[in-house]
């Protein structure tokens, strides 16, 4: 079994960037690595799009722009990511599987993590993970213990990350300076790929 | 942020549709406490109603609730209102008691658009997509002008994987709005998912001649906006069909003719806008690594 760990930096820019169009659904991709044979780091996440999300040309070229950015860090594209325009809905988009599918080409571990927006203002982590089942359909993950319980398969790296993630969006209106690629496109000024105003020491 | 500052830009919004909600509600609660009503005079109404619906959008329903009942006194039996008071209900009562609510002011009145679309719009959340689409259609029958509810069938059919049904949407659009370049890039964007290269350099390309057909606009300016976002599409489109000159084109649409300089246009464009950036900013380097790749 491969375990996943998700960093404090990738946790937050997640939430900020559901938070920022709470109104859309918004995506991006996973970057991080391998850490010795089974597991997987995610270390940071790239916002891609909140526009237009079922069209491909421009998730085409943010993926491609990505994963160059994540080569340069010496890490790969691990994964998907998705916040639906609906609170209560903690499905992934048909787009969603296409790409997290297409990412799972060059790295077959790859997950999808989806927002589970009832969860953003609770003590745990508000992710639901996704994995390929057949072809490419993906289901959640049905692990016992849940995914981000003590003992599962999937973790934070710091426990204090949805505290802190509500807090930034709350009291700091961090989401506000968040941009992604979409928003690049208007602003070209806009550094989607880093967000570094965006970057939160670990709790 | 005083008073005035704050009037200013709710028009702003108001006259843009603009979404923003937390800061629509920022202000606006602003002018609901400092007494501004008063002073907006018979403009007070239609802030009362973008207040309500951003007030709504950020889970305060009190304040909603407040503009709501100042609406209704002022205009009972309006509408306008009953269409708020129903986007009121969707937020805490059941889709299928916002139906009947929908339903009944239908019956009343049944080429309400407002209602209509409402109804339409609890459909597609529910997940009641064919119903959803079927209502839509009806509704440009005998609406045919209404270009927000072709792009709405776009946007359904692209989100159910259509993308040749949300092309025949948009060509709707475009013969509505021709003006428009951003319903071109969206028609150039979905005709490159619905897997027609030919068909989306094509309107890439026509969103780039609108913009230029500007006469205001100085001749070999740098792109900006929605141009960059089209020469991106240029750019991924003429590398495509440089490798491979054939692919198809559903629509039959030729592929034109000087492919090679108008790939080589689109990088020296794009270079355009992000020279200079490439020092003092990070962000232009992995753009154009880009478009170095050939």
């Amino acid at each position: 079994m491969v375990s996943y760990t998700v960093s404090h930096q990738a946790y937050v820019k997640i939430i900020l960037h559901s938070a920022k169009y709470p109104h859309k659904l918004v995506n991006g991709v996973l970057l991080g690595k391998r850490v010795g044979s089974d597991q997987v780091a995610i270390d940071d996440a790239v916002p891609l799009l909140h526009n237009w999300t079922s069209l491909s040309p421009m998730m085409e070229i943010g993926l491609d722009l990505a994963s160059g950015y994540a080569e340069s860090k010496g890490l790969h594209v691990v994964g998907y990511y998705q916040a639906s325009e609906r609170v209560g809905e903690v499905a992934l988009a048909p787009v969603g599987e296409r790409m997290a599918s297409k990412i799972s080409e060059a790295f077959p571990e790859a997950i999808a993590l989806v927002v589970d927006g009832q969860q953003v203002g609770s003590e745990s982590a508000a992710l639901m993970p996704f994995v390929a089942a057949s072809g490419t359909s993906w289901r959640p993950v049905s692990s016992s213990p849940p995914p981000f319980t003590l003992g599962s398969t999937f973790s934070l790296v710091s426990e204090k990350s949805p505290t802190r993630a509500v807090a930034l969006i709350r009291e700091s209106r961090l989401h506000e300076k968040f941009g992604d690629f979409d928003d690049h496109l208007e602003d070209v000024s806009i550094d989607w790929l880093r967000n570094e105003a965006c970057n939160d020491p670990v709790p | 942020m005083d008073l005035p500052s704050a009037l200013q830009k709710l028009s702003i919004y108001r006259s843009r549709n603009t979404r923003a909600s937390q800061e629509t509600f920022d202000k606006g609660l602003l002018v609901l406490k400092g007494n501004g009503l008063k002073k907006l005079g018979d403009e007070g109404w239609a802030f009362l109603e973008q207040l309500a619906l951003a007030a709504i959008d950020v889970g305060r329903l009190d304040i909603a609730d407040r503009c709501l009942q100042l609406l209704t006194e002022k205009f009972p039996g309006s509408p306008r209102v009953d269409c708020l008071n129903g986007i009121r209900k969707e937020v805490t009562e059941s889709p299928e008691a916002a139906l009947a609510y929908y339903n009944q002011l239908l019956e009343a009145d049944p080429v309400n658009v407002a209602f209509w679309k409402r109804k339409i719009s609890v459909l597609r959340r529910i997940g009641r997509i064919d119903e959803a689409v079927d209502e839509l259609i009806e509704l440009l029958d005998t609406f045919y002008t209404d270009v927000e509810g072709w792009l709405e069938l776009a946007d359904i059919y692209s989100s159910c994987h259509q993308y040749t049904s949300s092309l025949q949407s948009l060509s709707h659009v475009l013969l509505l709005a021709p003006q428009n370049p951003f319903y071109v890039l969206r028609f150039a964007e979905t005709a490159y998912t619905a897997g027609d290269v030919p068909l989306a350099i094509k309107s890439f390309l026509n969103v780039i001649d609108m913009a230029d057909s500007d006469e205001d606009a100085p001749i070999e300016q740098v792109p900006s906006g929605f141009q960059v976002r089209a020469w991106l599409g240029i750019k991924l489109c003429s590398r495509r069909l440089l490798q491979e000159r054939r692919l198809p084109s559903p629509s039959q649409t030729p592929v034109p003719e000087h492919l090679q300089l108008i790939d080589e246009l689109a990088t020296e464009r794009l270079k355009t806008v992000y020279a200079g950036r490439d020092k003092s900013d990070k962000e232009a380097h992995e753009i154009l690594e880009w478009l170095s790749r050939g």
